[in-house]
């Protein structure tokens, strides 16, 4: 029973995949999403102030190898982890723990031998460079870090794109002379990182609270509708407002919470399909050959159910992305670090109107947002069997 | 009917109170929570002054009480039927009193008066931009769906998924940093809902001669039914011809109102206007291009009255007040539209594809009966759901407009109040948010009885 159930999901599966990718749309927003990924792992390599390799009085060194944070550690290591395992034929999940056992050993090597240098000054290699003490130096191709505010240079606060020939910046800088386009680099993690996490919190809570809603029905049924009404009622925007106003500003209470303020609409969308499924016979025989409570609800009715949820989930980044970028925006979002909608804010908050602080931030948001939404569509029209059925 | 209604209502209670519960817990909860000292905080007192201060914050709001009692107290006084308390805090009586939503600690106003200002700003926001969302939404829909798989359809799937995907805050940013500063073009303001002069001038807008109402009207008159006319009579070709022309002379006057004029402009904004124009006018569509020529002709009729009349004209409170909306409205709109004629469109398209839709087109129904008494009617109920959901919707969203284009109203009182840990307002703005999305829910319900006669609450 196991085995066919897992078969047909398989097949299910497998013929949805390949629709979505044969959609131009879905293509398009994989892409880009691929391509930021891609960015977001290889920021320290992108955008640094540190030279990838110098050579000072014949001996060769890597600066930027040396300022490698466990966090970005981790993050390469998730990448090639991924490439690796991606052509290795186990199952999905056994792949993810591999993954995930991969990460956390890499992080704790990072951890022990990594020693980053606790005070970071980023004038130090065009000072010395200047001063004719390197040989030759190989810059990262956007020389500037994030929080790198050129002090050195002498030239303080806002710049077109491409206004001055000495120092070149893409997408200019910002009012205190940092590099936008390297902001942007490094904030593609911030990004990226709470859509993933934030969605799959309220994936997993929705899961959870609708699975059972929908198997036990009955009273669980009913409280728990009663409390997805209440989470509905009161306007995400102001639950989030409240909980990042009151709980401070980090990026992991903000993952954590958005995450917490969204799981009613997938509670909702998984009750509904736990209450289709739960009469099927195969259920039905799942239950009565003793399985245990847990397998039935999460390895027997979910994979049949997890379509919709996926289609959801798809369009949950979205606004997760977009509910960070608007805490952004609203001035509860991260303090130090950048994020594409607190840099939108920045382009409120001077006295001028600088179209490149707004133009390439908002712009970021703008693409991932649809990005998402276009594979979210795409998965849809893959799943309605109505579409099809009466298509052409 | 009344009975379900009374229902409801009753039904409401209950879902309220947990929604005020849990914001109240979130507040609790929170490193620091509701106290004295995280009001007074920052404000570089002397410690004696602090004391004092936080003694009487505790006093006035009873900050120091454990967090349920606090919670108890604040329902007590907000809900109508209550305890009342005498001079020394004993229990006086129960029964009917009035329903008291506190003072705020920032501003020291009763919050009723806060919200009685805001309120109204946040609702005439939303009371312009949710007819206006619904019109246009449902003629896009309805015309993607009947269309199916042809250019509109295309085109329309595109540019509203497009537009779904904008952060309001970057259309809202974009706007007032292109069209309201003046660093580009000075054409609407920039904050607020109305010029201090406007508050001195009448409401209607006048003019000092009789002369120039005239020439407006006529010159009005006169665009308006000679684009009309194009619109109706010409052949496409023609038509794009004409309104390619008219795009590239209002993007050739665009590029000369801009404050600086670089030449890329001279060529960027004829063409992008002149494509556009020209696109609009070559469509098939005919309503919309009707009401889309319409409008440019009545635009060119008033520039050009405005152009030749003798100045002296006074826009009163009422031109001002919608001078100020129109930016904010836009922004509001555009995600709420594109997301709903998505909506319309597969709503539409699944009934027309329906058998009922099959049987009324074989017995010999025309194709529009069907699309418009049919199908319409049928497709309407969705629309209904969402209203239920827009309301919400569009009350977050007027956060960000309000944020952007400083405007007065609910929403941005809403982040004020979060961010100065207001508790009085943050719980009164919840309440009053959730009532009104309930109410959204309700009037939804009710207006499916209308819509379906097989929905009957009785």
């Amino acid at each position: 029973m196991t085995d066919v159930a897992h078969m047909r999901s398989r097949s299910f599966s497998a013929r949805i995949a390949r629709e979505v990718l044969g959609a131009w749309g879905a293509r398009i927003g994989l892409g880009w999403i691929l391509l930021l990924a891609a960015v977001a792992v290889f920021a320290p390599f992108l955008a640094s102030s540190h030279p990838l390799l110098l050579s000072e009085a014949g001996q060769i060194r890597s600066p930027v190898l040396a300022h490698l944070t466990t966090g970005d550690v981790m993050m390469l290591a998730a990448f090639f982890g991924v490439v690796l395992l991606w052509r290795v034929r186990t199952p999905l999940y056994r792949k993810g723990l591999i993954l995930l056992g991969l990460v956390l050993l890499a992080g704790l090597a990072a951890g022990a031998w990594l020693k980053p240098p606790q005070i970071v000054i980023y004038e130090q290699y065009r000072e010395a460079q200047r001063a004719g003490a390197y040989d030759w130096v190989l810059n990262t191709p956007i020389p500037y870090s994030p929080k790198d505010y050129l002090r050195d240079v002498g030239q303080s606060g806002l710049q077109g794109p491409l206004a001055s020939d000495r120092h070149r910046h893409f997408m200019g800088t910002e009012e205190n002379g940092a590099d936008v386009l390297s902001r942007m680099i490094h904030a593609s993690r911030i990004a990226l990182g709470i859509g993933f996490v934030a969605t799959g919190i309220a994936m997993v809570l929705g899961v959870i609270i609708g699975g059972l809603m929908g198997y036990f029905s009955g009273i669980a049924d009913i409280i728990g509708m009663r409390l997805v009404e209440i989470f509905e009622a009161i306007p995400q925007l102001f639950l989030l407002l409240t909980f990042v106003a009151f709980f401070g500003r980090s990026l992991y209470i903000m993952m954590v919470i958005i995450g917490l303020t969204a799981w009613p609409g997938y509670a909702r969308y998984v009750r509904a399909e736990y209450l289709k499924l739960r009469r099927q016979d195969y259920v039905q025989a799942a239950v009565a050959s003793g399985i245990p409570l847990t397998s039935v609800l999460f390895r027997h009715i979910l994979p049949n159910g997890v379509a919709p949820i996926l289609v959801a989930a798809s369009f949950g980044v979205a606004s997760a992305i977009i509910a960070e970028a608007v805490l952004s925006f609203l001035g509860l979002g991260l303090v130090d670090d950048p994020s594409w909608g607190q840099m939108l804010s920045q382009a409120v908050k001077s006295s001028t109107f600088n179209w490149w602080m707004a133009l390439f931030p908002g712009g970021a948001i703008f693409l991932t947002v649809l990005s998402y939404n276009l594979i979210g569509e795409s998965m849809r029209d893959a799943i309605d069997p109505y579409l099809r059925k009466s298509g052409g | 009917m009344s009975t379900y209604i009374l229902r409801r209502l009753l039904l409401m209670i209950p879902t309220l109170f947990g929604i005020t519960l849990v914001v109240f817990v979130v507040m609790a909860a929170s490193p620091g929570g509701i106290s004295a000292q995280t009001l007074i905080e920052g404000q570089g007192l002397e410690p004696e002054a602090r004391k004092a201060l936080e003694d009487y914050y505790n006093r006035l709001y009873g900050l120091d009480d454990p967090a349920p009692l606090q919670f108890l107290r604040w329902l007590n006084n907000v809900s109508p039927v209550g305890f009342e308390f005498d001079a020394e805090g004993g229990v006086a009586g129960f029964g009917l009193k009035g329903s008291d939503l506190g003072t705020s600690f920032r501003y020291g106003r009763p919050v009723t008066d806060l919200l009685a200002e805001r309120i109204p700003i946040t609702l005439l926001l939303n009371a312009l931009t949710v007819p206006l969302i619904y019109v246009i939404a449902i003629a896009v829909g309805v015309r993607a769906a009947t269309q199916r798989g042809k250019s509109f359809d295309v085109g329309s799937s595109v540019t509203l998924l497009t537009l779904w995907s904008i952060p309001t805050m970057l259309a809202g940013v974009l706007m007032i940093g292109f069209f309201a500063s003046d660093q580009h073009w000075h054409w609407f303001p920039t904050a607020g809902l109305n010029r201090r002069a406007a508050l001195d001038m009448p409401f209607l807008p006048h003019w000092e001669s009789l002369g120039d109402v005239l020439l407006l009207f006529v010159l009005a008159v006169l665009g308006t039914t000679a684009f009309l006319l194009a619109a109706v009579r010409l052949p496409a070709r023609y038509r794009a011809l004409l309104m390619l022309v008219v795009g590239v002379a209002a993007g050739i006057g665009m590029a000369q109102a801009h404050t600086e004029s670089p030449w890329a402009l001279y060529l960027l904004l004829p063409l992008l206007l002149g494509a556009t124009a020209a696109a609009v006018g070559y469509m098939q569509y005919a309503g919309m291009r009707v009401v889309a020529m319409g409008s440019v002709g009545l635009l060119i009729g008033i520039a050009l009255a405005i152009r030749l009349g003798s100045g002296g004209f006074v826009p009163g409170f009422l031109l001002d007040r919608l001078w100020h909306l129109v930016l904010p409205v836009v922004c509001l709109a555009y995600g709420s539209f594109a997301f709903l004629a998505k909506l319309t469109r597969t709503a539409v398209l699944e009934n027309l594809l329906a058998d009922y839709a099959r049987t009324a087109r074989a017995k010999g129904v025309p194709e529009s009966q069907v699309l418009w008494r049919h199908v319409f009617r049928n497709s309407l109920l969705p629309l209904i759901t969402v209203f239920a959901s827009l309301l919400p919707g569009l009350l977050a969203g007027s956060v960000i407009v309000e944020q952007i284009f400083s405007i007065d109203g609910m929403g941005k009182l809403a982040v004020e109040a979060v961010k100065t840990r207001d508790r009085e307002l943050v719980l009164s703005i919840t309440l009053i948010s959730g009532l009104l999305t309930l109410l959204g829910y309700l009037i939804a319900d009710l207006l499916y009885a209308v819509a379906d006669p097989r929905v009957s609450y009785d």
